[in-house]
């Protein structure tokens, strides 16, 4: 098993900040947006040391939970500060991106980082739409175009045009090329029947996230069938899944830990929560299922070293990824010096032990 | 509307489709024979569109007189000149995208430019035409034949009497002769593959690209090998863009401005 750090650019202001959506940029702190990004550095080279093998960043907007709207600028100022670790760029949300921008961006970090980024592509979840005005009704036909875009911009050796659905571009002749040919690691994230057959089509892996083994298994299984279909079987780091870790001591510490409700931070009105809810269609392997929201994700990964060892082992099984991108939830406490001791107990009680699973 | 019409040409009556004003668009069917779609009748808003049925298709005499496709190209100019429309933009489509090669090589004065969809001129080892039954043709032409109303069924004996000719003049997948005379043409070719092509893989594109001076490739995004009918709107907006400006066509003119 291979393990990837989630990197949110932890932002920690001594002051309140409302909580609701969206967060009156006034509010911001620019004292504690520079010592978020400064942390991760720290945080990274920790990572680095202790042994995990990537690290992850995502596109998240007005967020002062996730603090990268343009992760490809943390990709490029990570592989810059950390010599070794893959840079897992999870992702770029195609939608509402201009994919071949996205090619070009993405070939220059991989470049920068000397042959080190990993890519997915994400139709992202249902609020982060609100931020360039993206109709979410037309999110899951752009998201496939676009991703069939970005793969041609890296491959297609001759300059070309694109007459597409929703992106139109009458030249296309991408430099830099991504260092690793024909392109980098590459993943379609998420667990609908659209993205297991688009990576399954394309013979890139599929990356889920955060739901339980029995739904995101439903994927990974559906996902492995598709590319029967197409005459291929996916090598187990192909499956990636991001989850939620909650690592303690002992598993009392972890039960008690995870009672304390945890309210979702940022919420926003109920009018438009459920606006969009009903704007939006998602599905399981092409089992509808409802949107996210800004609701509470769930804890996969909870408990002592050796109740995760056993969790990641069936999460290897149940599922057959080959890589866990770890969210780590800090137990009962919001100082990142507490986060550095979990990040050193997994490191040294439970990344040695699944290795070999 | 399209009205139908027929010109001699080389000892051929050729039967032809034509709608619109504006400059020539002289369309060569592919291996299947003269069918229009959507594609020709958006076209011919902007074009005065003449679809040619080529001497031996469709529901012509059989057709033992053209050697090659050289020839079938010079019969094609011929009927053209004998409609006395000038000089004309020329689409090929499949197949008769390599008869339309050989027309703008053999007349580079008359053809304005070259469209050529899906283009049959360099295929790859051992491909051939698609064949069948409806159904299985389908299958072959479009990307999501369920949204494409179901094929008529072809008559036997059309279809082995095309089947012959096609396969007397399509000549080898890689036509050397053909290809180093690519290299001299100078009119503006604008190539179009359906990224879904399942007949000629959109990646035999490039090869156009490679060898013809002033070539445009453009892939046309979900459309299987009947561009046109797939993705009609999508097809006629970057041709009838590409016949009127020619290499211009890569600067935009679309309005952007949502409030003025």
């Amino acid at each position: 098993m291979q393990v990837s750090y989630f990197e949110t650019a932890r932002y920690h202001d001594p002051a309140a900040i409302p909580t609701y959506w969206p967060v009156p940029p006034g509010d911001y702190d620019p004292d504690s947006g520079a010592q978020a990004y400064h942390g991760m550095i720290e945080r990274l080279r920790f990572v680095e040391e202790l042994g995990f093998d990537w690290i992850s960043v995502s596109e998240h907007h007005y967020s002062p939970r996730i603090l990268t709207p343009a992760p490809a600028i943390s990709a490029a100022y990570i592989a810059a500060r950390v010599p070794r670790l893959k840079i897992a760029y999870l992702g770029p949300i195609v939608p509402q991106s201009n994919p071949v921008r996205v090619a070009e961006e993405l070939a220059m970090v991989d470049t920068l980082a000397q042959g080190r980024l990993v890519v997915g592509m994400l139709r992202g979840t249902t609020n982060e739409y609100l931020t360039f005005d993206l109709n979410p009704q037309e999110a899951r036909e752009r998201t496939d175009e676009g991703m069939e875009l970005i793969l041609k911009a890296w491959t297609e050796p001759q300059p070309f045009g694109w007459q597409g659905r929703y992106f139109q571009f009458r030249t296309v002749a991408v430099w830099p090329r991504p260092l690793q040919q024909p392109h980098p690691p590459t993943y379609a994230l998420g667990t609908s029947r659209e993205s297991c057959e688009f990576a399954a089509r394309h013979h890139i892996g599929l990356g889920v996230s955060f739901a339980p083994y029995e739904v995101v298994g439903k994927s990974t299984r559906f996902f492995r069938e598709e590319c029967a279909r197409y005459d291929w079987q996916p090598a187990p780091e192909q499956i990636v899944y991001r989850a939620n870790i909650l690592l303690t001591e002992t598993d009392e510490a972890a039960e008690k830990a995870l009672k304390q409700p945890l309210e979702p931070p940022f919420p926003m009105r109920a009018g438009l929560r459920d606006a969009l809810l009903q704007a939006d269609s998602r599905n399981v392997a092409g089992e509808p299922r409802a949107a996210n929201v800004g609701g509470v994700l769930p804890t996969t990964f909870f408990g002592s070293p050796d109740t995760v060892v056993e969790q990641v082992k069936r999460c290897r099984e149940e599922i057959g990824a080959g890589v866990i991108d770890l969210m780590f939830r800090n137990p009962g406490s919001d100082d990142p010096g507490v986060l550095m001791e979990t990040l050193e107990l997994f490191g040294t009680r439970v990344l040695p032990r699944i290795r070999d699973i | 509307m399209f009205s139908e019409g027929l010109v001699a040409a080389d000892g051929f009556r050729i039967r032809y489709m034509e709608a619109g004003q504006g400059p020539p668009l002289v369309h060569l069917h592919g291996a299947g024979g003269l069918r229009l779609t959507r594609a020709h009748d958006l076209l011919s808003r902007q074009f005065r569109v003449i679809a040619f049925e080529m001497p031996g298709f469709g529901q012509s005499p059989e057709n033992n007189h053209t050697r090659d496709m050289a020839e079938l190209a010079s019969t094609m100019a011929r009927a053209a000149g004998n409609l006395r429309l000038g000089n004309f933009n020329l689409m090929g489509t499949s197949f008769g995208g390599k008869t339309a090669l050989w027309l703008a090589l053999q007349e580079p004065e008359r053809v304005l430019s070259v469209v050529l969809e899906a283009p049959a001129a360099i295929r790859p080892e051992g491909s051939g035409p698609p064949s069948g039954s409806p159904e299985e043709m389908a299958r072959r032409l479009y990307a999501h034949p369920e949204r494409i109303p179901p094929m008529p069924a072809l008559d036997p004996t059309v279809q082995a009497k095309t089947r012959a000719l096609v396969a007397r003049l399509r000549g080898p997948d890689r036509d050397a002769d053909l290809e180093t005379r690519l290299r001299e043409l100078a009119t503006p070719t604008l190539v179009l593959f359906g990224t879904l092509d399942a007949v000629i893989p959109p990646g035999m594109g490039r090869h156009y690209k490679e060898l013809i001076p002033n070539c445009h490739l453009v892939f046309v995004y979900d459309a299987g090998h009947a561009i046109g009918a797939e993705r009609p709107e999508a097809f006629a907006e970057v041709v009838a863009d590409f016949v009127e400006r020619h290499e211009a066509f890569i600067i935009s003119r679309t309005p952007t401005v949502i409030h003025p």
